[in-house]
């Protein structure tokens, strides 16, 4: 029997999470709701590394990365980008990287803000908050993988708020704060089992719990966010791959 | 939401990739290899404070894990536990090598003699193994480790099976396992009922020819190449024979694989006795010396 | 064959041949076969002490060296007699009865039994 991760990738569900199954490919036959309501999710995913990306490789300002972003996702949305995404061809996530090539290259201006394009589809765009992120960011990767790193970056994060969100109805935020304390830190300052144990008065194996617990479940967001931006189980399964950095491992 | 620095994004990859241990008393560190069969961890042992190797295999597949627990030998890695996770999969834990692979372990050893007296003391492993009924399938540099003090361990026991001694296994024919530049022709055929400790040294015969580097003595070559050879009767039939034909070899006697000339045989006598050949040659040079001294 | 009587006969043997050598001075021709029987008794009185010595003591150095010396001091004793000639032959039999001597030392520490 060969062995796969696809094993575990799911937790202990038999398979991948369907909650938010596809939207893409529902979107793509033009059913207005789903449309709007992929489009939000990928423009949520994706305005992050879109900007960033066009920082790093057009080497635009800021107010000009700005005005391309919003104008790339108004075009987007104009156009019905969703429906023209052929899955057999590459991922979503190359697909789009190169859309936005194509647009930045015909420069298209961003006379076009995301309210004209659509009035279901609010997101809100934080261009500052990006900016202050870019800076922190290494320079010496490619635009490439500035685009990949900060779609990882942004994914992880919104899994992350919504971990937060969880642990607000279940009544479990000392589990929150433990992961916030340990797997949010930093490598150097980060403290060991045993200290976070004394730190809140709880046994070293209710800390081990804990953890898993919440990485259980931000490994179940995660999934569930990136369904809602994939085409189908093939990519789903491709791009969690690439998530959880298997092909880096081997 | 807060900025993720990269290293914290890495750790969060890394650790949201790792499987559930957390009703085991083991705490995964980080991932340390992974083949076909499963993939294996650091990981550290809470009950007995000692870090330990974590490998987890998919649902139905710990023959790995039973056959390396039959195996006592110091270059097979002992297994100390083995379980269920949450998600079904198996694990077992077992010692947690500290060394290197032996490929790796080439880049630095270049002494020819330090290399073979390696290869031996894997001979010696896969002899055991073999007395024991079992077929490891997949010897290759990358599964056999260098610790830190010399010792050798085979790894990787993933496809290892037990064969009768008439040879042949439960695996219909056609089933290729194993890896492509180290397989037996007959595993890689599938022809699975020929497969047995003839098919390992094959492979062990690979490897030694990986051992050496060029210009390669003669012997070697030669034990290598019978190691190897395609029909599994010409091979040596076990691999402590193998490994006594290496034991041969770097003590500078003859071995059975190779019809050495006159002149290789004076070069192999008088590399046994080099000070026994500089005392002849001082005798004759004395000699012929004192002779033609008297005609001066 | 335990060492000391590897070391009788291979310096009976050596120590035959190189008094063989002394065919090739013409003026010790005549003496040859005495020369063969004293060579021959060198050898094998250097031959059995080193067996003996390699017996309790397992070092090429040592072994070599003893029987380096033994021979040397013998070569020198037999050497110091004049010849009929007058003439004295100490190159000639010192230098290669030492060497000779050091090759049965070598071999008894290399060959045969302790016991």
């Amino acid at each position: 029997m060969a062995f796969t991760e696809d094993t575990w990738i799911g937790g202990n569900a038999a398979g991948f999470p369907a909650t938010r199954a596809s939207l893409i490919q529902a979107a793509s036959q033009t059913q207005p709701a789903l449309a709007a309501e992929a489009m939000s999710a990928v423009i949520e995913a994706y305005w992050k590394p879109v900007y960033k990306y066009i920082r790093v490789k057009w080497k635009k300002g800021n107010e000009q990365a700005k005005d391309l972003t919003q104008g790339f996702f108004a075009s987007a949305i104009e156009r019905n980008l969703l429906s023209r995404f052929d899955a057999s061809k590459a991922a979503f996530r190359t697909y789009l990287r190169t859309c936005v090539d194509g647009y930045v290259m015909h420069q298209f201006e961003a006379e076009m803000r995301l309210k004209r394009g659509g009035d279901t589809i609010t997101v809100p765009l934080d261009f500052d908050d990006a900016e202050r992120e870019l800076t922190l960011c290494s320079a010496e990767v490619s635009p490439e993988e500035v685009f990949h790193r900060e779609w990882l970056r942004e994914l992880f994060s919104q899994a992350i708020a919504d971990l937060g969100q969880l642990c607000q109805e279940q009544d479990k935020l000392l589990y929150l704060q433990l992961f916030n304390e340990y797997d949010l830190a930093e490598p150097d300052a980060r403290p060991t089992y045993e200290q976070l144990a004394g730190r809140h008065q709880i046994p070293v194996t209710a800390v081990t719990n804990y953890l898993a617990w919440a990485r259980r479940n931000l490994r179940s967001l995660l999934l569930d966010r990136l369904a809602g931006i994939t085409s189908g189980q093939r990519e789903l399964e491709q791009e969690a791959r690439f998530l959880l950095d298997w092909e880096g491992r081997r | 939401m807060n900025f993720l620095p990269d290293p914290v994004l890495d750790h969060l990859r890394n650790v949201i990739g790792l499987p559930d241990f957390s009703q085991t008393r083991y705490r995964l560190e980080r991932e340390i290899g992974r083949g076909g069969m499963g993939v294996v961890f650091a990981a550290h042992d809470e009950t007995l404070h000692r870090r330990v190797a974590i490998k987890v295999v998919a649902k139905g597949v710990l023959q790995e894990a039973r056959i390396i627990a039959s195996l006592e030998h110091p270059g097979i890695v002992p297994v100390h536990d083995a379980g269920e996770l949450p998600g079904g999969q198996f694990f077992y834990a077992m010692k947690l090598v500290d060394g290197v692979r032996l490929d790796q372990h080439l880049e630095r050893e270049s002494s020819l003699a330090n290399r073979l007296r390696l290869f031996q003391r894997v001979c010696d492993t896969v002899a055991f193994a073999h007395s024991r009924g079992v077929v490891h399938r997949d010897l290759k540099p990358q599964n056999i480790m260098v610790g830190a003090y010399g010792e050798v361990l085979i790894l990787d026991w993933g496809v290892a099976r037990a064969v009768s001694t008439a040879g042949g296994n439960e695996e219909p024919d056609g089933t290729v396992v194993g890896t492509k530049h180290y397989m037996a022709p007959e595993q890689a055929s599938g022809r699975t009922a020929e497969i047995g400790p003839a098919s390992d040294i094959y492979s062990l015969g690979v490897i030694l020819r990986g051992l050496l580097n060029p210009p390669a003595p003669r012997p070697l070559l030669a034990i290598a190449a019978k190691a190897s050879a395609v029909d599994p009767s010409q091979r040596y039939q076990e691999a402590l024979a193998l490994g006594r034909e290496i034991g041969l070899f770097l003590d500078r006697e003859p071995v059975s694989a190779y019809r050495e000339s006159s002149f290789e045989r004076a070069q192999r006598f008088a590399a046994r006795n080099p000070t026994l050949l500089i005392l002849i040659t001082a005798y004759v040079v004395v000699r012929f010396f004192l002779f033609f001294l008297r005609f001066l | 064959m335990n060492k000391p009587v590897i070391g009788l006969a291979l310096g009976a043997g050596l120590g035959f041949l190189d008094g063989l050598t002394a065919w090739f001075t013409p003026e010790v021709r005549p003496l040859l076969a005495g020369i063969l029987v004293g060579s021959s008794m060198k050898g094998m009185l250097v031959g059995l002490a080193a067996g003996l010595l390699a017996r309790k003591v397992n070092s090429a150095a040592i072994g070599v060296g003893f029987a380096f010396l033994m021979a040397m001091g013998l070569a020198w004793f037999v050497a110091s007699f004049p010849s009929e000639t007058g003439k004295f032959y100490y190159w000639e039999i010192m230098v290669p009865g030492s060497i000779v001597g050091a090759i049965v030392g070598f071999a008894t520490q290399r060959y045969g039994k302790s016991a």
